[in-house]
């Protein structure tokens, strides 16, 4: 099969980058874009440790063919910057061990309370049907989401968004 | 502690949040080739002819015939070489490998080389194996020279045993002879995957002066040196083991694996070979060993325990791996931690046709507490006796002897099981309510050693073999080393271990290495002190036990906890819910809060699989469900209400936490039920088996 050219938006930036057509998005990140938070376990979209943000939505780029990337916007845990709000959640909370789903959870949480800023329980826990964890951080990762959702709202506070423009 | 919001305290924030994390399935070296392993269909077959003609010219191939020669390897039997040469022994046996460019070539090439057999017959069933006239699997049972192989092993040469570890304890024929009442039943564990979200991955790469050198993801680096020493007849300095950390473990990352292969790839390409397995090879690498349990257990009207026989057939599958070391854990953790004084123990550790079975967490504690557990229940149903006032009559107190004939000391069942009770609330009602206890060993003999060396810059760097797999060892022996040096955490390096580096450890399993390396590094941060440059330490755990009697010290230091569960059963359609899951766990000293509080959940919700549904299915020795959706693993929304404590003691030892929690969490389950008067023999608890007992309690005569 020949290569194709395949264009994209990750992380923020353009990147083009050449893939086999039926190639996985997973295969192209790593291979092509030499990044490492994008992790194959399942290979079937179950486990969610190969997790992207596609135009803001989760998905397992371990069963998305590359070239369906085309013209979309892809966010990896590398894109958040380290500080983001739902990261230092994840560290306050210590809420991992291996550490090999955390990307994927992350982007999940982000995610959801971007949907729904604030979720109960039963939310979280649904919301992470799509993501496993062998080591069983589930308990803190739930904190961890509940305590994100505290840090954003914190965020908004500080930061209002514009109103409806007053008449003046 | 810092306050909720300030993340000033952490300089950069951690690699696994940030993705930045790299595990052996990222390393890379140039010009690097990747591997694919070529697995037998046949459960067993002689492998007649390995044809690799079809082969692209830059394809390297690895056939029976480059590794014929090679040395046998085994970490306690000497009974497998790199390929199966002779003989595949179970479906997915390695009958070949290539090596190509990229993944995806050596997939592809790996389908072009076509292998001739002749199947021959197969045995499953380990009680089955060692009847007359069952396929025997190997001819020689040499016990292997790597330190692995730390106790007296019984090989029965020309039977599929490759060990019989045996407890012999009192007179058990007068005890029997003593008891008022009797209870007997036929337990069955299943094969279980470990699951670790990272896959085996390696990477072997050969020096031009002869050296080799192999990043893999192991739990055991001087084990895994000193095999690859055995198979390559080389020097042990001669092989150097980098092991990074690891996403995920669980005693499956332990021995040989697949680093013989890649090594031998890398030397006949002349270049670094990496594997990463798939997925369902997982289910074809290492699983957790299947056990029959046989329980006779005798009592006096009021409780008193006066004999227990147990029999143990432990499938190990179609090498011994470290089979013969968990049938014996097995042995000695199966009559529970109680005043017994006649005891006898046999346990077979036995050859079948399925894939090596070998540590996974719990390693054989699981399965023993499963059906010593369940029995002291049915024992307590017999005499019209409260399971709890049963324990709690008989359990193990300081300065009692335990079968092996070793004094207990800092013994804390009675309060573990008394603390899961309240929490269950027995008091209120037993109906639903199930409760067990478990001892479990820690790896004896074994050593520890540890080098802390001071930095121009005023930090420090800590140097030792311990394996980080997300139980957060690294930074538990950081904080103890920060603690006794004085300074902060972030001034204490831990750097990726590298056996021509660190000091020699015996391996990171049986939740020995906080404690272990913890008290190595007491020693190594005294010598620091006194000369300002260098101190190393070490920590030795003397003991074993007599193969033939189970007498001696079978552990220094005892793992201790109990699990209570409370359950809700469907009986129209056998669908088990647990409400409520507790656990108690005795932790002398914590050194790390979150991490000690993360291993213990992750303890939990394992055994909350392994109770509810993890079950690995053979069809004729075929793995039928090795991918996640057949296999299922807990997510996070099938947890009940989940709660526990960390039992702690002003002065104690540090004890290892990532194991305490599992064995104890499917028996109490099963009690839970049992209450409710379904009897399920055997593991999952799935709606089928709960069902079928169900019908049975109905179906029985009042």
């Amino acid at each position: 099969m020949a290569a194709m050219e395949i264009h994209f938006t990750l992380n923020g930036q353009p990147v083009t980058v050449q893939a086999e057509p039926d190639e996985m998005l997973l295969e192209v990140l790593r291979r092509e874009l030499g990044l490492r938070s994008v992790r194959e376990t399942c290979g079937l979209g179950i486990c969610g440790a190969c997790t992207a943000l596609l135009n803001g939505q989760p998905i397992s780029t371990c069963i998305l063919l590359a070239p369906l990337a085309e013209g979309c916007e892809i966010t990896t845990v590398e894109g958040l910057g380290g500080r983001h709000p739902v990261q230092r959640a994840f560290e306050e909370v210590q809420a991992f061990q291996c550490g090999y789903c955390t990307p994927g959870m992350i982007l999940t949480i982000k995610a959801l309370l971007e949907e729904q800023p604030e979720p109960d329980e039963e939310t979280i826990r649904r919301a992470l049907g799509g993501n496993l964890c062998r080591c069983g951080c589930y308990l803190k990762i739930i904190q961890a989401a509940q305590r994100a959702a505290a840090l954003l709202a914190e965020e908004r506070r500080r930061q209002p968004q514009p109103g409806p423009a007053s008449i003046s | 502690m810092p306050e909720p919001g300030d993340n000033t305290h952490y300089a950069e924030p951690d690699p696994r949040v940030t993705g930045a994390i790299r595990y052996a399935q990222d390393v890379e070296l140039p010009d690097m080739l990747y591997a694919c392993v070529v697995r037998s269909p046949y459960a067993h077959a002689r492998v007649l002819r390995v044809d690799t003609s079809a082969l692209p010219a830059d394809v390297v191939a690895l056939t029976p015939d480059d590794v014929r020669s090679l040395g046998l390897y085994g970490c306690q039997i000497k009974d497998q070489q790199v390929l199966a040469v002779e003989r595949a022994l179970y479906i997915g046996d390695p009958v070949a490998a290539v090596a190509a460019a990229t993944p995806r070539a050596a997939r592809e090439a790996a389908e072009l080389i076509e292998v001739d057999y002749e199947e021959l017959p197969a045995v499953f069933d380990a009680v089955e194996a060692i009847q007359p006239g069952a396929p025997l699997l190997h001819e020689d049972l040499a016990i292997s020279d790597n330190d692995a192989a730390y106790f007296g092993m019984r090989p029965e040469p020309q039977r599929n045993v490759c060990h019989h570890f045996r407890i012999r304890h009192g007179d058990v024929e007068q005890g029997f002879a003593e008891a008022e009442v009797i209870v007997e039943e036929t337990y069955r564990t299943p094969s279980a995957q470990h699951v670790p979200m990272e896959p085996h991955a390696c990477l072997a790469h050969w020096t031009p002066e002869g050296r080799l050198e192999v990043w893999t993801g192991t739990q055991t680096p001087f084990n895994l040196r000193m095999d690859l020493a055995g198979i390559f007849g080389l020097p042990q300095e001669h092989i150097r083991i980098i092991a990074p950390p690891m996403g995920g473990a669980f005693g499956a990352k332990t021995f040989v694996r697949y680093e013989a292969i890649v090594a031998c790839l890398a030397r006949k390409a002349g270049r670094p070979v990496k594997l990463v397995l798939r997925r369902d090879e997982e289910w074809l690498t290492l699983n957790r060993h299947p056990a029959t349990i046989h329980v006779k257990l005798g009592a006096k009207r009021d409780g008193t325990l006066v004999a227990k026989q147990v029999t143990c057939w432990v499938n190990t599958g179609a090498y011994a791996d470290c089979g013969p070391g968990v049938a014996q854990k097995m042995g000695f953790a199966s009559p529970g931690p109680y005043r017994i004084p006649h005891v006898w123990v046999d346990s077979y550790c036995i050859y079948t046709n399925l894939p090596s079975n070998g540590a996974f967490r719990g390693y054989g504690a699981t399965q023993a507490v499963w059906a010593s557990e369940r029995t002291m229940d049915l024992l307590a149903e017999r005499l019209g006796l409260d399971p709890l006032e049963l324990r709690l009559k008989n359990v193990l107190v300081d300065g009692d002897r335990y079968c092996t004939g070793e004094v207990m000391h800092d013994v804390h069942f009675a309060d573990c099981l008394k603390a899961v009770a309240e929490q269950i609330g027995w008091q209120g009602g037993r109906r639903g309510k199930g409760l067990a206890v478990l001892l479990k060993g820690m790896q004896t003999p074994s050593r520890a050693s540890i080098v802390v060396e001071a930095n121009e810059d005023g930090s420090y760097t800590v140097h030792c073999a311990t394996a980080e797999m997300g139980q957060g060892a690294w930074r538990a022996i950081r904080m103890l080393a920060a603690e006794q040096l004085g300074v902060p955490v972030e001034r204490v390096h831990f750097p990726v271990p590298d056996t021509d580096i660190v000091p020699y450890d015996t391996r990171t399993t049986s939740s020995r290495s906080t404690y272990m390396m913890g008290r190595a590094l007491v020693e190594a941060v005294r010598q620091l002190k006194e000369n300002g440059e260098l101190g190393y330490g070490e920590c030795v755990n003397e003991g074993g036990l007599d193969p033939d009697t189970g007498q001696g010290i079978a552990s220094t230091h005892w793992h201790q906890g109990a699990a209570a569960a409370e359950v809700r059963v469907d009986e129209e359609t056998g669908k088990l819910e647990v409400v409520h899951l507790h656990t108690a766990i005795y932790a002398g000293r914590v050194v790390n809060p979150p991490a000690a509080q993360l291993q213990n959940e992750g303890s939990m919700i394992m055994g909350l699989g392994s109770a509810l549904f993890e079950e690995i299915a053979f069809s004729e020795g075929q793995v039928t469900n090795a991918n996640l959706s057949d296999y299922n693993i807990p997510a996070a929304d099938d947890l009940p209400r989940l709660t526990y404590e960390l039992i702690e003691r002003p002065g104690a030892e540090i004890h290892g936490l990532g194991e305490t929690a599992l064995p104890p969490v499917p028996a109490a389950i099963g009690n839970a039920l049992f209450s409710l008067g379904i009897h399920v023999r055997d593991l999952p608890l799935t709606p089928e088996r709960v069902l079928e007992a169900s019908e049975r309690r109905r179906a029985a005569p009042v």
